[in-house]
């Protein structure tokens, strides 16, 4: 059978194996799931040692002597101790070098472009208010640009950080600011859901997408056939189910 | 039970069903509803169409299967309009597990377009570090990536002639689906390296991008599946994002009638509640 042919088939039926859980729980779905998290898991294993053991640290040392490769070998394989409860304290050079790498790499990098970038670009659209020719206001909602716009979003900024302050009781004046905050959470909320429902539609629709292609003669028509197959499982599986005994009448 | 009572414990199996259907049916009987181009789609657009002929232009693949379906679009629609332009193609990808996937793909676009490997791009694989990829790739492109996919030293190929580090990349797109992704390429890639950047991310992910593109540190965000199809439309090869777009909007619509239609028997239910209190009483 062609590669592409018996792809279209796998493909196809653990699809549906997936899809039967939105029916209920059953092996169906059990199957796909385990599968796919042990492929997952094989090929990230396979290509790791691929990429990293052989191609980064085996023949560059025997291939072309670069034995300064030894010592980030060392460090990672320090790591390991963690099995061995006698030697397991050695592991934490290993940790206190990459924890000591890794926040010197991302704590300056991450303050300067999220923190202070974010603030800077929040407070400097003010500036543009007052121009050559004076003071100017221009008001379009269409445009991010634009002063109204820069004006809405420092409001919805300070009162969302208003919001989670937490020092002093949001009573009065600062009631409403909070309240503001609020209003502002939840319309970036309301965004994100929109989002995120048009994100899993997505993913729905490509994998539709998919069944409706391998539903072609050519592939042999796996869509048909493992539907019907799947729905049958599906019934078979409810109904032995059902004439099993439950347990207070064993 | 009332209706409203017996309508909010429906079955919701059959909600399902309704969602099914209503994403099956226009990807059958596909209608071509109209597609209104974003201004941070087009401005990836007009930035890759300013390019000129042989510019150094990377696309990092990163992500894997699982957000096939958002991103694959989106890496087509740039690699076609990257090959149109006759770009120098570098790919790669951050994600261990996308790197089959990624190669498929670039090859696929480059067989296309009747692109030669090694001369106008090159697929780099994977290499282990994550953001710290990024930061060796801006010293030394060669020591992050000492050989490619294939196995040959990038060293001397062609289409990396003039290319040290990633300040001699031109345009850079990350499409994302979560970390490393684009973030990483901003906060380790550009704003260290100063090259001129843009994102692909899932829609789950776009609302967090935003702040970066307002505050000008990506030059355009291509969002979910409707940014694959903003961008398919612009280069004038409508594919599977476009054919997509049909289906997104019927379950958006039935989304939003089934919000509508809950509240409205949510709020009757509490209506005939107090009004059977104060009969009560």
């Amino acid at each position: 059978m062609d590669a592409g042919v018996l792809g279209a088939w796998m493909a196809t039926g653990l699809t549906l194996f997936i899809f039967s859980f939105l029916y209920k729980d059953n092996p169906l779905f059990k199957l796909a799931e385990h599968l796919y998290v042990g492929v997952s898991v094989g090929y990230a294993i396979v290509k790791t040692f691929d990429s990293v053991i052989l191609h980064l640290i085996v023949k560059p040392i025997f291939e072309q002597g670069e034995f300064s490769l030894l010592i980030p070998v060392a460090i990672g394989l320090l790591m390991l101790t963690r099995y061995v409860p006698n030697a397991a304290w050695m592991s934490r050079y290993a940790f206190a070098f990459i924890v000591g790498v890794g926040s010197g790499l991302a704590i300056p990098r991450t303050i300067s472009s999220f923190i202070l970038k974010q603030i800077e670009d929040t407070v400097r659209p003010l500036l543009s208010l007052a121009g050559q020719d004076g003071v100017a206001f221009s008001v379009n909602l269409l445009n991010p640009a634009s002063n109204l716009n820069t004006i809405i979003i420092l409001i919805g900024v300070s009162s969302v950080l208003f919001y989670f302050f937490f020092s002093i009781e949001h009573q009065g004046p600062g009631k409403v600011v909070a309240r503001t905050g609020v209003f502002f959470l939840m319309t970036a909320f309301g965004a994100a859901f929109g989002y995120t429902v048009m994100a899993r539609m997505s993913l729905l629709i490509g994998r539709l997408t998919d069944m409706i292609e391998f539903s072609d003669a050519s592939y042999g028509r796996p869509t048909l056939w493992l539907t019907v197959l799947t729905i049958a499982a599906l019934a078979l599986l409810t109904r032995r189910r059902e004439n099993e005994p439950s347990t207070s009448d064993r | 039970m009332s209706f409203s009572e017996r309508m909010l414990k429906i079955d919701r199996r059959i909600i399902f069903v309704v969602i099914g259907l209503c994403t099956l049916l226009p990807l059958l009987y596909p209608v071509g509803l109209p597609i209104k181009i974003s201004p941070e789609v087009r401005s990836v657009y007009d930035y890759m169409e300013s390019l000129p002929p042989h510019s150094v232009f990377l696309l990092s693949i990163d992500f894997d299967p699982a957000s096939k379906p958002e991103l694959h679009p989106q890496a087509v629609a740039l690699l076609r309009h990257a090959f149109r332009k006759d770009l120098r193609v570098v790919a790669m990808t951050l994600w261990v597990s996308g790197t089959g996937m990624a190669e498929q793909l670039v090859t696929q676009m480059a067989q296309e377009a009747g692109k030669e490997n090694g001369k106008d791009y090159v697929f780099l694989g994977w290499s282990p570090g994550g953001s710290a990829v990024i930061i060796n790739m801006g010293q030394d492109l060669y020591t992050a990536f000492p050989s490619d996919y294939g196995g040959r030293a990038t060293k001397g190929l062609p289409v990396l002639d003039g290319v040290y580090s990633l300040k001699d990349v031109t345009y850079a797109v990350s499409l994302g689906a979560g970390v490393p992704g684009v973030e990483a390429w901003y906060v380790f890639g550009k704003d260290k390296y100063k090259f001129e950047l843009a994102g692909g991310c899932t829609g789950v992910m776009a609302p967090g991008l935003y702040p970066l593109l307002r505050s000008g540190q990506i030059n355009g965000l291509i969002g979910g599946l409707r940014g694959a199809a903003e961008y398919e439309s612009l280069i004038g090869q409508k594919g599977r994002a476009v054919a997509g777009m049909d289906a997104q909007s019927a379950t958006h619509l039935a989304i939003i009638v089934l919000v509508v239609i809950c509240n409205l028997f949510y709020f009757s239910l509490r209506r005939q509640a107090k009004l059977q209190s104060q009969r009560s009483s």
